[in-house]
């Protein structure tokens, strides 16, 4: 199997797992961006820990993001006190709407199927303008334009991993 | 609460990404409070009528989950 595919399929099935710890049916594009900040000694993951966002803090950004946006419409989520979901769904999750739109975006993005790299993914979901990820970003301080020209220079220099 | 009593944030981005909080936070609860009658010693009927659905969708939707955590299941309402 090409490097390439390898990693989707990683980033694919580690961002089910993290869809399915959220209790959701569906893999999101925050659920993938969790999964590529969690693929240790990989060109997307250096470029995102350079930029403040190792996993924890990509976490700890989505989670701000959910209170944030429950803080808009007057809900508090400590008052609650929600236990944590169990974790085995029905059926695995499957990929959901902004999941699509990110991978499809990275695809896009390379001018052949071949010149596809790890970094084109990160890059598709960082291309959303609007939606949970670019949100959780710029609570979390993070410039999402600078960051998306960081992944355009790793592609640009060929970084393989 | 009317709809024109919904405090709907002024931002069209607050108001959306709000939306979608609200539906997993909705998701949540669900899983969450299920999970709890269950273990009281709830039943499928009973569960699915306070939730306003019908056995066989709080069934579809929960069972694994539950059975995965270990909750006792009751076969039948008392």
């Amino acid at each position: 199997m090409r490097m390439f595919d390898r990693y989707l399929h990683t980033v694919i099935t580690e961002g089910a797992v993290q869809a399915q710890r959220h209790g959701s049916a569906t893999v999101e594009a925050h659920h993938l961006l969790l999964a590529v900040a969690a693929q240790e000694g990989t060109a997307p993951q250096r470029v995102l820990a350079s930029a403040g966002l190792d996993h924890g803090a990509v976490r700890a950004a989505l989670d701000r993001e959910f209170d944030h946006s429950l803080s808009t419409v007057g809900v508090s989520l400590p008052s609650l006190g929600l236990p944590l979901p169990g974790t085995a769904l029905e059926r695995p999750p499957s990929m959901g709407a902004t999941g699509r739109l990110a991978l499809d975006r990275g695809f896009a993005s390379a001018p052949r199927k071949k010149d596809l790299r790890p970094a084109h993914v990160l890059l598709g979901i960082l291309r959303a303008e609007v939606g949970t990820v670019p949100r959780a970003l710029a609570l979390a301080g993070v410039d999402r334009t600078d960051l998306l020209a960081r992944v355009q220079t790793v592609i640009e220099n060929g970084d393989l991993g | 609460m009317p709809a024109s009593d919904i405090p709907v944030p002024q931002d069209p981005a607050d108001a959306l990404a709000a939306v979608v909080a609200l539906r997993r936070l909705a998701d949540q609860l669900e899983d969450a409070s299920v999970e709890r009658a269950m273990r009281a010693g709830w039943s499928w009927p009973q569960v699915a009528e306070a939730l306003g659905v019908t056995r066989q969708a709080v069934h579809r939707k929960h069972a694994k989950r539950l059975i995965a955590a270990g909750v006792t299941l009751r076969r039948r309402s008392p």
